[in-house]
């Protein structure tokens, strides 16, 4: 007979796995070559390699409640480096998608980073002033004027335009109907 | 002439402006030709890390305007080149995704059949142009200029053919136009430049392994990958890691094409180096002057 901490930690690997990038999780032989990869490990609470083995253990909740998965700069050291080819960095982000799309809020500005950096894909190309402006709008204006000097010597230079991207009608609306298309599958459970 | 779809990618035209201004130039010089795809969005990249499907159906819609040229499409931009190309690899060998993204696409009448061939613009120059070929192109051999190149991530990883963990296609290059290459271990390593906003104090460490890690080996200028988050990460942010860690970082940075620009014979600004925020024309100047001189001859 299962034990409720069993099916527990069943349900969150199977959750996992059926993200796109987590698929492989149970190939996972703990070997610990994508932490000792991670040139940012130092600043993850739980290591790539220990995240594999929470999220196998259930630990549902320390997991999509902590900031570590979002120190990942999507670099693919780990990736190019794991003996069972089980593709961590798109692992470490199937966490963090079941985190922001559960409404979890673990304490990084990354977050919001990413959210930003969602929602101008969707407007069809970036426009990284609009990123930027938000970015430090929802998080720090302080932090935000820190950074004055690197934009003034973007903008002086013409490097962050000011106006948005020109783009063409069609693309925009064909991007719409995609991300649309995309949503609906996604609320109706039918994709991750 | 040899012709690509390019597809250039949001960067190219902000903070990339220097490095597009060059790629045209050389490109032109070596007899490339890039048409630039009509109608292109984002690669998908920005909502990569929390949005998969949502990023590789964008991406592959670009895949699949660009299939119905039947030419290679080309990018630069590292972030575009790796997304467009996980798409495509994710369309055909995951037969999940692609029933999802089909269906997707077929709200704008797309369809994409996976015959595209994604690739980066270095592949180019070594597969199809040659070192041979960029060396006869040299007007200003650039001997005795120490440069270590900067690959970056997704030139390489995690499906680059180049090597992942020691890339080897921009040193050759830049020992065809004659200059010295330098190594250093942190050639391929991350910049951070996808968390520049958000993680600062992470960012500027790694930056700042990068910099020292090539002063230590000997490198006077780095020749950074084409990549316009990494060129400009290294390039904009030198004086921020100057003012916290007692340090004093000021090297050049200019992009891979920016300084086949310079061998090619070409002027500064025709590569867009003025507007470089690193002392790039520093590095570059004593060449520049060599040319006037074997002019007035």
């Amino acid at each position: 007979m299962e034990t409720e901490t069993i099916k527990e930690a069943k349900s969150f690997v199977d959750e996992v796995a059926a993200e796109p990038g987590g698929e492989k999780i149970n190939e996972c032989i703990q070997c610990g070559v994508c932490s000792g990869s991670c040139p940012t490990v130092e600043w993850w609470q739980y290591p790539p390699r220990k995240i594999i083995a929470m999220i196998r253990a259930g630990k549902r909740d320390m997991v999509l409640s902590s900031t570590s998965a979002f120190n990942c700069v999507t670099c693919y050291s780990c990736t190019v480096r794991c003996p069972r080819n089980i593709n961590p960095t798109q692992l470490i982000h199937a966490v963090e998608a079941i985190a922001e799309r559960e409404g979890y809020k673990p304490k990084t500005p990354t977050l919001t980073l990413h959210r930003g950096l969602r929602d101008a894909m969707m407007q069809g190309r970036v426009w990284e002033l609009r990123l930027a402006m938000l970015f430090y709008l929802k998080t720090s204006l302080l932090e935000g004027m820190k950074m004055m000097r690197v934009a003034w010597d973007l903008i002086s230079r013409g490097l962050m335009p000011l106006l948005p991207p020109k783009q063409t009608k069609k693309g925009g609306k064909e991007v719409t109907a995609i991300l649309k298309a995309v949503e609906a599958m996604q609320k109706s459970g039918g994709a991750k | 002439m040899k012709q690509y779809t390019y597809f250039p990618g949001c960067a190219m035209g902000s903070t990339g402006k220097p490095i597009q201004a060059s790629i045209d130039a050389v490109c032109e010089v070596l007899d490339i030709e890039l048409i630039e795809l009509e109608g292109w969005t984002c690669c998908g990249c920005p909502g990569e890390s929390i949005n998969e499907l949502a990023a590789t159906a964008i991406a592959t819609r670009n895949l699949a305007i660009a299939e119905k040229f039947k030419l290679d499409m080309v990018t630069a931009c590292s972030c575009c080149y790796r997304n467009l190309l996980a798409a495509h690899v994710t369309y055909t060998e995951d037969p999940r995704i692609r029933e999802q993204v089909k269906k997707a696409l077929a709200a704008t009448n797309l369809e994409y059949n996976g015959t595209l061939r994604v690739r980066n613009l270095v592949d180019v120059f070594i597969n199809d142009i040659g070192l041979d070929v960029i060396a006869s192109k040299v007007q200003r051999k650039l001997t005795g200029m120490k440069v270590a190149n900067y690959y970056g991530c997704h030139q390489t990883r995690p499906y680059g053919p180049d090597d992942h963990e020691f890339p080897v296609w921009q040193d050759q290059v830049s020992e065809a136009l004659g200059a010295e290459t330098v190594f250093f271990p942190l050639k391929a390593q991350c910049c951070g430049g996808t968390q520049l906003f958000s993680n600062k104090e992470m960012i500027y460490k790694l930056l700042y392994k990068i910099l020292d890690n090539v002063e230590k080996h000997g490198g006077e200028c780095i020749s950074s990958t084409l990549c316009p988050l990494c060129f400009t990460n290294l390039d904009a942010n030198q004086g921020r890691i100057n003012n916290r860690n007692g340090e004093k970082f000021e090297m050049p940075v200019l992009a891979l094409t920016q300084l086949m620009g310079i061998a090619f014979g070409l002027s500064p600004k025709e590569v867009g180096l003025n507007k470089n925020i690193s002392p790039a024309l520093k590095a570059v100047k004593p060449y520049l002057k060599s040319k006037v001189q074997e002019v007035v001859k």
